[in-house]
């Protein structure tokens, strides 16, 4: 396996008077309310270990407070963390001169805002050249380079507009477009469709989704909606208190939440739609089948072959081998909610 | 007199004690007090009613002698040879160039250059009010004079936005460099500009250098306020937004926070511009030439004609001057043009610039082949003559035996009579000691013990300059000229807070008058008033209004409507809603009214002193005009510790209602 696109080591961010002196202290295990009385720091982020894989799309995701913004900003050092390491693309972050980190910032990595952060007194094709022109790339270069990507993000011919002459849906379009300018490796998104109305949100959700089988980068995606992060995510991690309490799959997360604060989360999740019939099947089965499932299928999936037989669904693994069958009541107990069997807690 | 005035300073003390002592719920500051109290009346009675000799603190001696070695050692000191000289001389050259290519516009080019600036700035109306109001200087036969002035003006603007707006980007980068910034600024604007000038002139000499370093002084505020709000206004997420994509430190400035804080900063300009006007025409007192100057002659002369044609003509260059430095520019899509090639000249700036630069110096060039060198006679029109003989009718029919109101005459008599001395008599005959106790306890009931200091000490400072009955005067007349201003203000500014009508009445007013340089406001006083320390009051209360009605209306307008609204909710009348919502609401606001109220009508009482209003100012007048600069620094210094003490005491209301209210 090749190296991690973005590897984290016991990150911590307090904010505060002498902030370092909490790090690992036994005063980082208090309450908050306590903390803030007794050094006058907040704890925002405490050890927080991750790898993300090249072309993954890892989700952070936590209610407001819960220091999901605070890590990835320090990510590219937005906010200096307090404590722990950062690489990204073997480049130390954390341990780089201003040089190396205005590289990092310029061509590596991009950033997409939760308030679509476009300036107002740029036209759109001049916000899209924005990291462009900070490279200093040449003004006929970094134009054309600006055209192509609003053609790519549907924005084509609206280049002398203003962001104030468009909607919340078009200015993130916008906001998309200016991190994917640069062509970067990585990513980051902060929350970047909770401005939006729930449709408009899905369109742009669709629209990361077409992206990422386009252009194959690594994502951090920071957001507090659940569905929006089982829809994008890779892997999720589920952030609480500055910490992350659970980090898996969509399916590991609904299908075996680590605490009561991930179940309380994942509760109103319908678990169909998450869970994939390899992790709730049983052996295979010798007899007849209504069908035949690959095993990544969701659950939701087989419930027109199950429903019109009596027969259990045959399940298959990429290479067309059978790995397993899954019958009505397999589904039913997923739709119902009742506990799986033991092993396929495990997941993949 | 002096028997009754004791027990009514001593009533007031302790009442406002009292109120302290409900606040705290503790006895202890009102026994604390009292004792202070009974403490300084027995060191006070040793101290005798006028300040001890031994507080003189030789500010005039030492003043003056400082002046004199100043001019003894002009040409051999090393300040005077390699800091004063070089900056005198860099002013008076780039003011004799400026003023040179203003002349050579001719007046034809000048006014071409006006129309397009306001075009650009402000559409066509600015441009031809502005095109108007400046001609109407020439018809006045003062054009001459006004490029005199407008040239002083431009060098001062210059300089001011040079140092300014580069002050503003620190400081609205750094919080510490605003901290220091802020103090020093706060106290520069508290000063009226009448009082920089005199220094200045021991140092730079008399003429356009002091006047010219007065003006910046005055008008450097403004720049690198607004700039460095406008750049903490840039929102967070734009600046991550320029770090996240790798901005250094220069880029984030110039392509991020500049732009966003264009705004403010060309508010900022606009404002420097008008507050140079406004001291560039007091600063004539310096000998500069131009309007100001021919106002102050005419105020000399007591000459109303003569002080009323250059005053309307500073009325008319303010006019022009404000037209083309206010409003955004008009939004180009209106007019379509059709034809793609025109459109893409008339978008480019460039081309547009040039265009009208041409069209500019073409003008000129014909106006000076064709010898259009004055503004031509046959246009000007002499209102002095019209204006006397107006000023003697006033003075004839106006002056006493109007039926019932009695005229101008007998209300300025009972005017004096009845109220500015008695105040004057009052606050002379009063221990000077017990003076500083009553504004002490004023300022510890205000601000606690630090803001108490800093009242005594300041006041301390004026008996030391030997001026104390001078302040005196002049303290009764800011208190008369501010019970007025207040009495009149809040309630047409709560009136025009809550009517829609009155407030579109009275804006075109309060916009005018706020563009009105101080100076002004004195010509029409002495019309009908004459001259005395009546007309300075009223000048004051007409020039104090109204930014205190603004402030006012504004603070009441400010009250968001939810509150009002469930108040509404709850049956409330509309004088509840006003008692119980509105106005608790806008309190900071309109503390902040009285401040600025306070601040403007002490300015204007120091100028009054042109028009015989007395007081301090008259000692800076003098110094200025007779070269007696001891005695003026002691005026002017005078002056500068009462606005110290009464702006400091304004502002903690301010601050007090504001933290009552969350």
């Amino acid at each position: 396996m090749t190296e991690s696109a973005i590897s984290v080591h016991g990150l911590w961010k307090v904010f505060g008077p002498k902030a370092e002196r909490i790090v690992k202290s036994p005063d980082a295990d208090l309450p908050r309310g306590e903390l803030e009385a007794k050094t006058g720091c907040v704890v925002a982020m405490r050890d927080i270990n991750l790898e993300v894989a090249p072309g993954e799309v890892f989700v952070v995701m936590g209610l407001s407070g819960s220091g999901k913004s605070t890590l990835v900003r320090c990510l590219t050092r937005l906010i200096e963390p307090t404590a722990g390491s950062v690489t990204i693309s073997g480049v130390d972050v954390t341990g780089a001169d201003r040089e190396q980190l205005l590289q990092l910032r310029r061509n590596t990595v991009s950033m997409v805002f939760q308030h679509f952060g476009l300036l107002p007194h740029r036209t759109l094709i001049d916000n899209v050249a924005f990291g462009l022109e900070v490279q200093k790339v040449d003004k006929a270069a970094r134009r054309a380079k600006a055209e192509e990507i609003l053609e790519l993000v549907g924005l084509g011919g609206l280049g002398q507009r203003k962001p104030d002459q468009l909607s919340g849906g078009m200015q993130q379009r916008v906001g998309l477009g200016r991190a994917l300018a640069t062509d970067p490796e990585i990513l980051l998104f902060d929350e970047p469709f909770s401005a939006l109305d729930p449709l408009i949100r899905r369109d742009m959700q669709d629209e990361v989704i077409r992206l990422r089988s386009e252009v194959n980068k690594t994502m951090v995606f920071i957001t507090h909606d659940l569905s929006e992060a089982l829809r994008l995510g890779d892997r999720i991690a589920i952030m609480r208190d500055g910490k992350f309490v659970q980090v898996g799959t969509p399916e590991e997360v609904v299908g075996s939440p680590a605490d009561d604060y991930v179940r309380n989360f994942v509760r109103d999740v319908p678990r169909s739609h998450v869970i994939a019939v390899g992790s709730v099947m049983s052996a295979p089965s010798d007899g007849d089948d209504a069908g035949t499932v690959n095993s990544t299928t969701k659950v939701r999936d087989v419930v027109p072959l199950v429903a019109h037989s009596d027969l259990p669904v045959r399940v298959v693994n990429d290479a067309g081998a059978t790995v397993g069958s899954i019958d009505r009541v397999a589904v039913l107990s997923v739709i119902a909610g009742e506990d799986l069997h033991p092993e396929g807690s495990q997941g993949r | 007199m002096t028997a009754t005035m004791p027990t009514r300073a001593l009533g007031e003390t302790p009442s406002r004690d009292t109120i302290t002592s409900g606040h705290s719920k503790s006895r202890t500051p009102l026994i604390a007090a009292v004792v202070a109290l009974a403490a300084l009346a027995i060191v006070g009675f040793t101290l005798g009613h006028t300040a001890p000799t031994w507080l003189d603190a030789h500010v005039r001696p030492w003043f003056d002698s400082v002046y004199k070695w100043s001019q003894l050692n002009n040409g051999t000191n090393w300040a005077f040879r390699f800091v004063f000289h070089p900056i005198a001389d860099a002013i008076t050259w780039s003011n004799d160039k400026v003023l040179a290519l203003l002349r050579a516009l001719r007046w034809p080019g000048m006014l071409a250059l006006t129309g397009v600036i306001g075009l650009r700035t402000g559409g066509r109306r600015a441009a031809i009010t502005a095109v108007l109001a400046l001609a109407g200087c020439g018809v006045l036969g003062f054009w001459d004079d006004t490029l005199i002035t407008v040239a002083l003006m431009l060098v001062a603007v210059g300089i001011s936005l040079l140092v300014g707006i580069p002050l503003g980007i620190w400081a609205g980068l750094s919080l510490r460099a605003d901290r220091v910034m802020r103090t020093i600024l706060d106290t520069a604007q508290v000063m009226p500009a009448f009082c920089y000038l005199l220094p200045l002139v021991v140092a730079f000499g008399i003429g356009i250098p002091p006047a010219v370093m007065a003006t910046v002084i005055y008008a450097i505020p403004p720049a690198v306020r607004l700039t460095s709000l406008g750049i903490r206004g840039v929102a967070v997420t734009s600046t991550e937004v320029g770090t996240s994509f790798g901005c250094t430190g220069p880029q984030l400035l110039t392509k991020v926070r500049l732009p966003l804080a264009r705004r403010a900063i060309l508010l900022g300009i606009n404002q420097v511009i008008m507050m140079a006007f406004g001291v560039v025409v007091i600063s004539a007192l310096v000998g500069t030439g131009g309007l100001g100057q021919d106002v102050s002659d005419g105020l000399a002369k007591v000459n109303v004609g003569l002080a009323f044609a250059p005053g309307l003509a500073i009325v008319f260059a303010a006019v022009a001057i404000d037209r083309i430095t206010t409003g955004e520019r008009p939004s180009r899509r209106k007019n379509a043009i059709a034809n793609q090639a025109i459109r893409a000249v008339l978008d480019n700036p460039r081309y547009v610039g040039a265009a009208a630069m041409t069209a500019i110096v073409g003008i000129a060039a014909v106006a000076k082949m064709t010898g259009l060198d004055d503004f031509p006679q046959s246009l000007r029109f002499d209102v002095v003559k019209p204006v006397n003989s107006l000023a003697t009718w006033a003075n004839d029919h106006l002056r006493n035996g109007v039926p019932i109101v009695g005229g101008t005459g007998s209300f300025s008599d009972f005017f004096v009579t009845h109220l500015l001395t008695p105040m004057r008599d009052l606050f002379q005959a009063a221990a000077w000691w017990l003076i500083i106790v009553v504004f002490a306890a004023i300022g510890w009931v205000s601000g606690g013990w630090k803001l108490a200091t800093l009242c005594s000490v300041c006041l301390v400072g004026i008996a030391s300059l030997r001026v104390w009955d001078l302040a005196m005067d002049t303290l009764s007349q800011v208190f008369v000229a501010v019970l007025l201003s207040v009495a009149l203000a809040i309630p047409i500014g709560i009136w025009s807070g809550r009517s829609d009508r009155l407030e579109r009445l009275l804006r075109p007013l309060l916009d005018a008058a706020q563009v009105m340089p101080a100076f002004v406001y004195l010509v029409p006083v002495i019309f009908l008033f004459n001259v005395g320390r009546v007309p300075g009051v009223i000048a004051s209360v007409i020039y104090a209004i109204p930014p205190g009605i603004r402030l006012t209306s504004l603070g009441l307008r400010q009250v968001p409507y939810a509150p009002r609204e469930a108040a509404l909710s709850f049956g409330a009348t509309g004088r509840q809603e006003l008692f119980k919502v509105q106005l608790p609401l806008a309190l900071r606001s309109i503390m902040l009214a009285l401040n600025q109220t306070i601040i403007m009508v002490l300015s204007m009482v120091v100028i009054a002193a042109l028009i015989g209003g007395g007081g301090l100012g008259l000692e800076t007048v003098y110094g200025l005009r007779k070269g007696e600069t001891g005695r003026g620094m002691a005026g002017g210094l005078a002056i500068v510790l009462l606005a110290i003490v009464l702006d400091r005491i304004t502002q903690a209301w301010g601050k007090r209602s504001s933290g009552g209210l969350r």
